[in-house]
């Protein structure tokens, strides 16, 4: 038992490593031919001005954003998946993203055409919005449906509907931010500025230390509401603070890179594999980590694999996750049929 | 006064009443055995004392404080609980479901001491599945899963133990073996016990107090002998007349063979 758990310490010292090492070969990554010699010159400030000004201006900003939204993606699944005890739900699959992005693209529009521009904090509370109200259908939904793969087909539905909305108001929106709106609604790391990161870093710590709290009665509501009442735990606050924090993380996410596909059901579902074990207190920061390591190498292929043309992180998240919930969802099958 | 539990003029439901009037009184060491047909309302008393269901009315009184004035962890430690639920854990060996009794004992972030490893240890020894514990939980059999499930209730140490048809679903060996340490466990421990049980040729060896359930009250209250007679189980299982009769004088026989295979299996060890 001692030397599980070690070992399992032992793997997220290692993809933490894995994880530094993936970001400075993201930071050398680019156009701009640098090497690490100018890396490492960063550290004591004799880089000549461009070089500087690409790092740390354009490339690190990015990065980050793609380290910390990447793993809160991936927690918000995680917790997500505790919550309708299903390893199949995800922000995305569940449609939450995709209507945070509907609320968001609403309230940009609607403010630009007053000739306001939104506030990073803004998009955040927007975003919310979105994620709550399709959380809240999802909710009407679930006590009516209790076949979790028809949930997951009611989600994509609304994550459709939503993005079709999302589609029409981009379209007769004029403005020259408009493209912008553009790409972001697609899902994207495309002009991060630190602010961004700062704002984003604030609270995706807030919840993933309040998860990470959490992670005993979550450890216990996975035996079931009846087993964790019996354990003391208090179940209905627990399901509140569970959808409201994987809420935020997700609308934090979507307010600043758009609505990122598959990462929040195939991270869980990948460092479970990789660990061994389902217990929050090692897949919270296993997740957050796996889910940075995952998104910072799809956003690279994203902006390096047809460059000078960006690919949507999406559209790479999908190549590389969907076929592990296509995995997932046939395995699933063969459980209930046997 | 020394009831550890203790119900007054309870009334239990999901939103209209199911069972009216439940007294129920345990003491240290003693094992309660609910009996009534299927729908009677054994679950939903059984889930109104475990706090899964609000009690319509009426009062539970836990060594005679309200157990709503209770807070979760600390009743927690007077009282664990097997359900008919399945559980389905992911990747988790069947010492882990049985850590999970330590709950209520272990700090902020759930982890386990020293202390609390050997208690799951003692408790997984005492239902004699120490030689499976590694094994991953949901490729266990129905038996070992249930006597895994009662290991993390013992070691839970709680003073009342709530089990909802600890039997179901177990062949006869299993059952044996399951009611024997229940026995153990009251005799030993000390521990009180509620149960309901289907299986009536077990109740004269297991429980001291049998409550029949009927009708949406509680029909008789009294030792097993007295209850398990062939008028009551006529009444409250609906039979036709007379074949109460046949069916109890069967139920004796057998019913006394299972007291003694009960009661050797218990000081076997």
């Amino acid at each position: 038992m001692r030397n599980k758990t070690q070992g399992q310490i032992f793997v997220i010292f290692i993809i933490t490593v894995v994880m530094i090492a993936i970001t400075v070969f993201s930071m050398l990554l680019g156009s701009a031919e640098i090497g690490l010699s100018d890396f490492f010159k960063l550290f004591n400030g004799s880089t000549d001005e461009f070089t500087g000004n690409i790092l740390l201006s354009i490339r690190l900003p990015r990065i980050l954003a793609a380290i910390i939204l990447g793993g809160a993606l991936s927690v918000s699944g995680f917790l997500l998946q505790i919550f309708f005890g299903n390893p199949i739900a995800g922000p995305y699959v569940l449609g939450v993203s995709s209507s945070a992005k509907l609320v968001v693209a609403l309230t940009m529009v609607l403010l630009l055409e007053n000739g306001l521009v939104i506030s990073s904090f803004g998009m955040i509370v927007a975003a919310f919005a979105g994620s709550i109200l399709s959380m809240g259908v999802v909710l009407l939904l679930a006590d009516r449906i209790r076949n979790m793969s028809l949930l997951v087909v009611c989600g994509v539905m609304i994550g459709y509907i939503c993005s079709a909305i999302t589609d029409f108001i981009v379209c007769f929106a004029d403005d020259s931010n408009i493209v912008n709106l553009h790409n972001w609604s697609l899902g994207s790391f495309s002009g991060t500025t630190i602010e961004h990161v700062r704002i984003s870093l604030v609270f995706v710590v807030i919840c993933l230390v309040l998860a990470f709290m959490l992670s005993k009665p979550i450890g216990a509501y996975q035996l079931g509401e009846a087993y964790a009442q019996n354990m003391g735990v208090n179940i209905k606050a627990l399901r509140i603070v569970l959808i409201l924090t994987s809420s935020l993380l997700t609308a934090t996410v979507t307010a600043f890179a758009g609505p990122i596909s598959f990462v929040g059901i195939a991270v869980p579902h990948i460092m479970r594999g990789i660990l061994k074990t389902a217990k929050p207190i090692l897949m919270i920061p296993a997740c957050f980590i796996g889910g940075a390591i995952i998104t910072l190498f799809c956003d690279d292929v994203a902006r390096c694999a047809f460059a000078p043309t960006e690919l949507s992180i999406s559209s790479v998240t999908a190549v590389f996750l969907s076929p592990i919930v296509i995995y997932l969802l046939i395995r699933r099958g063969k459980k209930n049929n046997g | 006064m020394d009831k550890l539990l203790r119900t007054y003029k309870l009334d239990v439901g999901y939103r209209s009443v199911v069972v009216k009037d439940v007294e129920i009184e345990v003491s240290p060491g003693e094992i309660i055995a609910l009996i009534g047909p299927n729908g009677a309302g054994k679950s939903t008393i059984i889930n109104t004392i475990t706090r899964q269901l609000i009690g319509l009315s009426g009062k539970i009184y836990i060594k005679e404080k309200d157990e709503a004035s209770y807070r979760g962890e600390d009743l927690a430690k007077l009282m664990s609980m097997v359900t008919t639920k399945r559980i389905t854990p992911e990747l988790m060996s069947a010492r882990e479901v049985v850590a999970t009794g330590r709950y209520p004992y272990t700090g902020r972030l759930g982890i386990l001491s020293k202390d609390d490893w050997d208690k799951v240890d003692e408790a997984i020894k005492l239902v004699e599945m120490t030689d499976i514990s590694d094994r991953d939980f949901s490729k266990l059999s129905d038996g070992q899963r249930q006597r895994i499930m009662l290991a993390r209730a013992i070691c839970q140490e709680p003073e009342i133990m709530i089990l909802d048809e600890p039997t179901s679903f177990l062949d006869i060996q299993f059952k044996i073996d399951i009611l024997s340490i229940i026995r153990k466990l009251a005799e030993e421990k000390n521990i009180a016990v509620i149960m309901s049980i289907h299986d009536l040729e077990f109740v004269e060896a297991v429980a001291d107090m049998v409550i029949a359930i009927d009708d949406s009250r509680v029909k008789a209250v009294g030792k097993p002998e007295d209850i398990i007679t062939s008028d009551i189980i006529e009444q409250i299982y609906h039979m036709e007349k007379d074949s109460g009769k046949v069916i109890v004088e069967g139920l004796k026989e057998y019913s006394k063979a299972l007291k003694k295979m009960i009661n050797r299996k218990k000081y076997e060890d």
